[in-house]
């Protein structure tokens, strides 16, 4: 019994010593790390933002990885959660509420009917919820909508710079002919009234010609348009309605060089056009393509080169890896500003300042230099027109912004509706 | 042993014809209706506002299609439009300054309206070419609400909820938002029971069952399967208007698409047509099984035990949820309701099967 006992007690005293000291360790590890920032990225991998999705995501993970294998902000690591949930909103909600529970201080839907249900929720929660070229363009009122970054150029913005384009460099708007084709949807909709007070502005004349979503069946449409006759034409789609909307222009007999297209268009819708048949076709870009600016360097340096890349190698530096890039790029600025500013740990609170605090910031080159206000959350609505050359994008015009007053109308007016519950 | 039929004698008719004539069936409902109620203590917020609830109004949603797919046959694939008219109501009437009790009614009304105009295509035609007319539903619906802004609300197309009260209580915390969904979907539970055991619900059977049949033997066809969309597109849109006002509190046309019926409709087959439990299991298997796959697979491949790929990561949990949808109509056609039922069998002679007939 006695010796039973002994053992007993030598056995507890072993445990306990190694609890102690497990629990040591553990204290020493905690006091060496910085408390780590989550972000989460809950986005749409299995529904229709797939097209945009994989190659965004991908760079939002490569970024981080770069972050974190470079001592990570001031100190602090980066942790992401990342979840799919298929653009369905319930689903949305669901990860949203267990990420802000894990303690996420912000987070990308990349989906417009997930961020759209999540605004009054951000809103409510203080956390600070980056919608880059997707969710409300109204969300450019950062006093109307406090924690709600679009962060890039809105669809209104883009629109304004498409047609500041056809009027400095393909022969002016007066007395033009400027289709929209759009797909049927809220998103297709956006620019059209931009383009109407720019129409009534400069004496151009604007239709608008919806296609039915999906967009895989367009022929009808195009038909009317080439009926018109319109001497320029923006398309408004994503994915792929895409390449199908040019296919069928081109079939129509309208030349690449007079297509414009909004932000949704890469390589691989062009390589289903056809390289060649698509030469000429415009698009606006968010951020520069390609792996020469030195973020891309540097990513591929400490991340893809050590084998710890997140998906496929040939991605990196597309247009859409390059936007994802652009996005966590700026977060993690904001987070910056928000610990150099106003003191660790990071909360929703303090990165929203910190997000407002960024000024002139272009990611060494990847992106225009974007300056966020209290007021201007969208960053002044800087792109470029960029030309698909047969093998590649190329710039056509240095980073510009245009016609903000018109944009700013439309955002100020629609920031007002949401105020009053639309 | 369990829900034991012995020993339970009924005297009367009316305690034969009780909505649960097994006490231990009673007690059953009794208790889970007990959890229900108890839940904002029980389980964390997370759960109640990401899990129960929505599964409550999921399944008030689908308790309404099965009335009309289940018990009256008659197949609906716009579902999720009825709901939208109902929920667009609801906030419009709410916005006008209608209470939100009489908002719910005229959400039910209106749904109702525009639902049995479109049923009224069930006179004619049977099976899949009403599944055509009921698509025609969602579509145009869905065209309605995007094309006109006076409906979606703009250029943004989100109309949000205003605040409101349900009999005093302000609905906009979780809790009160929680026990309206649970109101109305308890509501809804008793009131199919009933509507099943009643004249009205026998002849909906009846037609469902073979119409000319029924015709023969005295019932109006026409009446039945006109009143048989009236009920459930009032009851569709009333479920409408709590999603909107309990669970997303601002309404988008994507919240109501074609693939939310499709949803709707699964929810009826996999938990099994006609069953009032099936609809709660049907919520569950398409509502919430996505979503524990999806944190399951996650959690695995953040814990180092699964490395995969982004895109694999997040199409696993549909591969599991596609085969486990073949995999319960391999093994039980009529749905989880009827396995359910089995296991309540297999309880009811346990230990005992061989008096099992």
């Amino acid at each position: 019994m006695i010796n039973r006992r002994g053992v007993l007690r030598s056995a507890t005293a072993a445990i306990a010593a190694a609890a102690f000291a497990v629990s040591g360790f553990a204290g020493q590890a905690l006091a060496q790390d910085k408390q780590p920032i989550t972000f989460a990225l809950l986005q749409d991998f299995t529904g229709v933002y797939t097209f945009v999705s994989n190659e965004y995501n991908q760079g939002q993970q490569d970024y981080i990885k770069m972050v974190n294998a470079t001592g990570g902000v001031k100190g602090h690591p980066i942790e992401l959660i990342v979840r799919d949930t298929g653009n369905e909103p319930q689903r949305g909600i669901e990860a949203y509420n267990r990420a802000v529970e894990e303690g996420a201080v912000l987070v990308d839907f990349l989906s417009t009917p997930v961020s759209r249900a999540m605004v009054p929720r951000v809103l409510e929660d203080e956390v600070v919820m980056i919608t880059a070229l997707h969710g409300r363009g109204d969300a450019s009122d950062g006093q109307t909508f406090p924690y709600v970054f679009p962060m890039m150029a809105t669809y209104w913005s883009q629109a304004s710079v498409l047609a500041k384009y056809i009027e400095e460099h393909m022969g002016g708007l007066e007395g033009k002919k400027i289709a929209h084709v759009f797909i049927d949807s809220p998103f297709g909709r956006e620019p059209l009234p931009i383009l109407r007070e720019l129409a009534e502005r400069k004496g151009f004349e604007v239709k608008a010609f919806p296609y039915p979503s999906p967009g895989n069946e367009q022929s009808a449409t195009w038909s009317d348009v080439r009926r018109w006759g319109p001497d320029h034409v923006t398309i408004w789609g994503a994915g792929g309605g895409q390449p199908v909307s040019i296919r069928t222009a081109i079939r129509n007999g309208i030349s690449p060089k007079d297509i414009l297209s909004v932000v949704w268009l890469a390589r691989t819708d062009m390589r289903q056009v056809g390289f060649e048949a698509a030469k000429g076709v415009k698009r606006f870009a968010a951020t520069a393509t390609g792996r020469d600016t030195p973020v891309i360097q540097k990513i591929m340096e400490t991340v893809i080169e050590k084998g710890n890349g997140t998906g496929d190698m040939e991605n990196v530096g597309n247009v859409y890896y390059n936007i994802g890039v652009a996005t966590m790029a700026a977060s993690v600025q904001a987070a910056e500003h928000a610990i150099e500013n106003y003191g660790a740990p990071v909360t929703g609170p303090k990165l929203k300042k910190g997000f407002e605090d960024i000024e002139n910031f272009n990611a060494q080159g990847l992106m225009p230099p974007i300056t966020i206000t209290e007021k201007d959350h969208q960053g002044g609505g800087y792109g470029r027109v960029s030309m698909w050359t047969g093998d590649g994008w190329e710039p056509q015009t240095d980073w510009i912004t245009a016609y903000q007053d018109i944009v700013w109308e439309e955002i100020e007016e629609n920031a007002k509706q949401f105020e009053q519950g639309n | 042993m369990f829900y034991r039929l012995a020993g339970v004698y009924h005297t009367t008719y009316a305690g034969e014809r009780k909505l649960w004539p097994v006490p231990a069936d009673r007690w059953q409902a009794l208790g889970v209706l007990a959890l229900g109620l108890l839940a904002p203590l029980l389980v964390g917020d997370l759960y109640l506002s990401s899990y129960l609830l929505p599964w409550l109004v999921w399944t008030a949603a689908a308790l309404s299609l099965t009335l009309l797919m289940g018990v009256a046959g008659q197949l609906h694939f716009g579902f999720a439009a009825v709901m939208a008219i109902g929920a667009y109501t609801a906030i419009h009437l709410t916005r006008f300054g209608v209470p939100f009790e009489i908002a719910l009614l005229g959400a039910g009304l209106m749904a109702a309206a525009i639902g049995s105009l479109f049923g009224a295509a069930a006179l004619r035609v049977k099976g899949l070419y009403l599944v055509m007319a009921t698509l025609a539903m969602q579509y145009l619906v869905d065209w309605t609400i995007i094309n006109v802004p006076a409906i979606s609300g703009g250029a943004q197309a989100t109309l949000q909820a205003p605040e409101v009260s349900f009999l005093g209580a302000p609905m906009t915390n979780d809790t009160v938002q929680y026990y309206g969904a649970l109101l109305w979907a308890a509501f809804l539970t008793v009131f199919i029971m009933n509507i099943k055991r009643s004249a009205f619900g026998r002849a909906l059977v009846a037609v469902r069952d073979k119409d000319f049949a029924a015709a023969v033997i005295g019932v109006n066809v026409f009446r039945y399967k006109l009143l048989a969309f009236f009920t459930s597109s009032f009851l569709g849109g009333v479920s409408g208007a709590v999603l909107a006002f309990c669970y997303y509190e601002a309404v988008t046309p994507e919240q109501f698409s074609f693939d939310v019926s499709i949803q709707f409709v699964a929810m009826v087959l996999v938990g099994g047509l006609g069953s009032v439990i099936g609809a709660y299991l049907g919520a569950a298997f398409v509502l919430l099984l996505p979503i524990v796959l999806t944190n399951l697979v996650a959690g695995l491949a953040d814990s180092g035990l699964l490395t995969i790929s982004q895109n694999l990561q997040s199409h696993i949990p549909l591969m599991a949820y596609g085969a486990l949808i073949i995999a319960f109509l391999l093994f039980e056609p009529l749905g989880l309701a009827k396995i359910y039922d089995n296991l309540r069998n297999y309880f009811r002679v346990w230990p005992f099967q061989h008096t099992r007939n």
